[in-house]
């Protein structure tokens, strides 16, 4: 518990600032921050208001006082910030607090804010904040800046008290979708001292909101309400003091113990809050929270056996390999969608390949993912600087894939679960090896947890693996794995791990004996398995053990899942007489792939490319351009070329170290430019060519789309900018394209760009489409 | 709040450059990014009413910063003594669709992208309806937004501080200009006690009047 709750049974914090400023003559849409130095007196003044009104803590007027934020005021965070806590500490109030808000700016992928930046902005806040007693983070939306900030608060903070508190709407979800749970589980790991609410709705809409919370957090909670709904023509809010006071009491009830107002309360407010709730006596919560991992959208509470899906993971998959070593994202994006959609509760991510740097790319694909999905990830790796480069930057709670039983191993992992506030598997081996019987296993499952708990480690966040063992090679110790997996989770309450998969190695009918292990493993107590979610006897084995365990009540998951099943869905297409061709013009992507699959086993590679594919899509861009078919039908022909592609570079990576292809092509959306759907479509297209496209994604600086031209020594470079705010950008890129890397040439495209306007700026070519790109392609690359 | 139960799907194919009827498959594509898309936003809107003055500068709301400057926004609020000043936003929900639907198919992307812009206009319409319903005996003028005619999108920035559209709708603006989340759009309609004549709505005050590709083809965006 923080220092200022033992002088305090209740904390009492303020009431708005910007209310009282507006009343002070402040126009909508003024910069409050300003008047720290232009009129510190009335700052003072209200400060003092509150600190009479009974509130312990002032928050300092340095909400929106960030780099960014204050750039055309023409005043720097070091002069506003020090000011600011100067007025408050002139009011004579208990504490003052250092008041940081939401940064203005969207971190990516909804944004263009990086991560790092937030991070940085947020320090710069926290130094100059340094003569405060406390950090309060409030009105944020995106857990993930709220990250950024708590790390920032942590490790340039002095050790002083961090409060959280974020705004929720009544669908009980921040603006950008942070779930109330998901806000406990993340910030209660990061080590804040209290957390709670504020703004966006009146004390009667967050009875519930607040409810969920206490049964999240251990943390003391904090409830700052707005003075109930404002009123759109006069600006006002619609609470006295007297209804907003007495609403507090079923916030005492709930055992919240921090109180203050926020928009369009008074001093009168916080008078009659801090009256009421001093007649009160504080309410003792004991919330049992259960397992569970997080993103911000999604909680997975570990109650049931969660599948843990394992393929991406480049180990013995040379297409996986691959695609890491060309950085090719999708192709790990689309192994993440396809678990999901097959059944996985949560992916294990592992990017570690000897030819790569780990720690970019494990940052790069974290992020990738996160940006598409809000299943929870598992980090997987074994090395320590990757680990934390992927714990920094995760929106939520992950679990880390593992610590085992030697020192080095427990002195390295363990510091960073804590630090980062992730759950953890345990692997039950040490310098010794793997021990041959479960009492061995069970005793490094113990050493594992005791060094967890003696770190602050919840006990709920430490799972076991005990480690399955081959049977064809070592068939007596498959049950010892289950006995002492067994013991694990009913003699020390943990959860378990268990990658399945590796018990039927050198085993004929490998899927039989994997599935029977697993539903052994599952009775023995398997929490967390880990396995290929996209075998469907794997995870129908799952869903069975929860229906027989009496887990899914009333079959309701089962059936949903197979209570539609007539007969086997037909395998598409199989010796039927559709052409490639005809597959590809109707859009059909799985008969594209799999008629590929079967030109193969009589067909040359590059001929299917030459001799059909390429026809395929001539043929469509043709029709396209004759206005028979549009846009929509020219992608999906596309599409099903791209599955037929993928068919064919599966082929080539297996088979042979050929490749297609017709040349590098470079292609960005522009800096500043966040609209990226026309630069996807024309990468597609371009692919299906067989030309090598790098995609640098969106907002891309003009030094990268130098630097991956040069790298790529790329003849060709694609620009695409949809906002008239954004040419700019475009015409940069192209000046520096010109100086660095005058071999190159240059297509632009984008919804304001005009023929005219692209030879203004210098470009080579105008694509007024995704077909023309191509058609200017060829011409480049003479093919 | 606004409740959008169903996507303007005409709409959505128009903005798609569809001019056809869908095909079936391309029906049922649109089945399930609608659902993605509807499950995922949140569509809100914030206003303010505030008194407007004519002014040699441009026209001020009161008790404001904004200021509108350019000439075009002058005529549209001529005899118009109120504005409602307006921000509606799908919020970031939409853009997750959208990555979500792309990552695994560029067309469900490009569709979940158009059928957003076609939610976005359904959420205007229904906002200023609310809106209105609100204010008996004004008459409105239609909504015009930042960058139609030569009302700057530099205006922007003020006009969401002055709806503290951050901190009530989580709504942001980029350095480079665009607002994020970026299925937002940002509006002012102006009140009048007595009616008004309507501006020309559309091509007219448009800036892509002269390369619009919907023109080209003698036909209309919205």
């Amino acid at each position: 518990m923080t220092e200022l709750l033992k002088n305090h049974p209740f904390l009492f914090l303020d009431g708005g600032m910007g209310t009282m400023l507006q009343a002070e003559g402040l126009l909508l849409g003024g910069v409050p921050e300003l008047w720290n130095l232009e009129r510190p007196e009335t700052i003072t003044a209200v400060h003092r208001a509150y600190a009479e009104a009974g509130s312990h803590v002032v928050y300092a007027n340095t909400f929106g006082c960030n780099r960014l934020k204050m750039a055309r005021t023409g005043h720097t965070v070091g002069e506003l910030i020090p000011a600011a806590i100067r007025n408050a500490r002139a009011s004579g109030a208990e504490y003052v607090a250092l008041d940081i808000g939401p940064i203005g700016q969207m971190l990516e992928p909804t944004g263009i804010l990086k991560f790092e930046e937030a991070y940085d902005i947020y320090r710069e806040e926290i130094e100059a904040g340094k003569d405060a007693d406390l950090i309060v983070f409030e009105t944020m939306s995106d857990l993930l800046e709220v990250r950024a900030g708590v790390l920032a608060a942590k490790e340039h903070g002095n050790g002083k008290p961090i409060f959280v508190t974020m705004s929720f709407e009544e669908n009980g979800r921040t603006f950008t979708g942070c779930s109330v749970a998901a806000m406990g589980l993340t910030l209660e790991g990061l080590g804040v001292d209290a957390i709670g609410v504020n703004c966006s709705l009146g004390p009667e809409e967050l009875v519930p909101i607040v409810e969920e919370l206490c049964k999240w957090t251990t943390l003391p909670v904090i409830v700052k309400p707005n003075a109930g709904l404002p009123d759109p023509v006069t600006n006002t809010y619609n609470f006295t003091p007297e209804r907003f006071g007495e609403c507090m009491k079923r916030f005492v009830e709930m055992g919240a113990v921090i109180f203050g107002g926020c928009c369009g309360t008074t001093p009168a407010h916080i008078r009659a809050m801090t009256e009421t709730v001093s007649a009160m006596q504080p309410v003792e919560r004991h919330p049992e929270i259960p397992s569970a991992v997080c993103t911000a959208n999604k909680v997975v509470p570990i109650t049931e056996p969660r599948i843990i899906g394992e393929r991406i993971n480049p180990t013995g998959k040379k297409r996986f390999k691959q695609a890491l070593i060309e950085h090719d994202i999708d192709y790990i994006l689309g192994q993440a969608i396809q678990q999901i959609d097959a059944g996985a509760d949560i992916l294990d991510v592992n990017v570690g390949l000897p030819e790569i740097d780990e720690t970019e790319m494990m940052i790069l694909a974290v992020k990738a993912i996160q940006g598409i999905t809000d299943t929870p990830l598992q980090l997987d790796t074994t090395d320590p600087q990757a680990l934390e480069a992927g714990l920094r930057i995760y929106n939520g709670k992950p679990i880390v894939n593992s610590v085992n039983g030697e020192e080095e191993s427990l002195n390295t992992v363990l510091p960073l679960v804590k630090k980062y506030g992730a759950a953890v598997v345990g692997l039950t081996l040490d310098k010794n090896g793997i021990p041959k019987t479960e009492e061995g296993r069970f005793a490094i499952a113990e050493r594992i947890l005791d060094r967890a708990l003696a770190l602050g480690i919840r006990r709920e966040d430490v799972f076991i693996d005990c480690l399955t063992l081959t049977a064809s090679a070592e068939q007596e110790g498959v049950m010892q794995t289950l006995h002492a997996l067994h013991r694990v989770r009913y003699e020390l309450g943990l959860h378990t791990v268990l990658g399945v998969s590796n018990i039927s190695f050198g085993l004929p009918n490998r899927e039989l004996v994997n599935r029977n292990f697993l539903t052994m493993a599952l009775y023995a107590g398997l929490s967390l398995p880990i396995i290929n979610p996209n075998i469907d006897s794997m995870t129908a084995a799952v869903r069975t053990y929860k229906l027989l365990a009496n887990i899914d009540r009333n079959a309701v998951d089962f059936i949903a899942h197979y209570g539609a099943e007539t007969a086997p869905a037909p395998k598409a297409a199989q010796g039927s007489s559709m052409t490639l061709e005809a597959a590809i013009s109707a859009g059909l992507k799985s008969e594209a792939g799999s008629l590929t699959k079967e030109m193969l086993g009589t067909s040359d590679a590059m001929t299917i490319v030459n001799d059909q594919l390429i026809p395929a899509l001539d043929k469509a861009g043709a029709q396209f351009e004759q206005g028979k078919i549009f846009l929509p039908q020219l992608i999906s022909a596309a599409s099903a070329a791209q599955s037929a592609f993928e068919v064919i570079k599966e082929h080539l990576s297996a088979t042979s170290s050929e490749s297609v292809d017709r040349g590098t092509i470079v292609l960005a959306t522009v800096k500043g430019d966040i609209h990226d759907i026309g630069k996807n479509i024309v990468k597609i297209l371009l692919e299906n060519y067989g030309y090598r496209v790098i995609d640098l994604g969106k907002d891309v600086p003009y030094e990268d789309v130098a630097d991956a031209t040069e790298k790529y020594h790329a003849p060709l470079v694609g620009l695409s900018a949809l906002m008239t705010t954004t040419l700019p950008s475009m015409e940069g890129t192209i000046k520096l394209l010109r100086e660095r890397c005058p071999w190159c040439q240059t297509v632009v495209g984008g919804a304001v760009l005009t023929p005219d306007y692209a030879e203004h700026i210098g470009a080579d070519f105008y694509a007024k489409d995704a077909k023309e790109t191509v058609d200017i392609a060829k011409q480049v690359f003479g093919n | 709040m606004i409740r959008l139960t169903e996507v303007d799907l005409p709409q959505a194919y128009r903005y798609m450059g569809m001019h056809t009827e869908p095909d079936e498959r391309m029906q049922q594509l649109a089945v399930i990014c609608e659902k993605r898309l509807l499950s995922l936003v949140s569509p809100r809107y914030i206003h303010l009413v505030c008194p407007i003055r004519q002014t040699e500068g441009g026209v001020l709301c009161e008790g404001t910063t904004l200021l509108l400057t350019g000439q075009d926004i002058a005529a549209h609020l001529e005899g118009c003594d109120r504005a409602v000043i307006l921000c509606a936003t799908l919020s970031a929900g939409a853009e997750a669709a959208i990555r979500q639907a792309g990552a695994s198919d560029v067309l469900a992307g490009m569709m979940t992208d158009a059928m957003a812009s076609a939610l976005t206009e359904q959420l205007c319409d229904a906002a200023e309806q609310e809106i209105l319903a609100g204010l008996p005996e004004t008459h409105p003028t239609w909504r015009f937004s930042p960058g139609y005619g030569d009302l700057p999108l530099t205006v922007q920035g003020d006009l969401l501080r002055t709806v503290n559209a951050e901190k009530r709708l989580g709504v942001t603006l980029s350095e480079s200009g665009m607002l994020i989340p970026s299925k937002t759009v940002t509006a002012v309609i102006g009140l009048s006690s007595q009616p008004v004549q309507k501006g020309k709505r559309g091509c007219a005050v448009c800036n892509m009047n002269k390369s619009c590709p919907y023109r080209a083809k003698g036909v209309h965006c919205a």
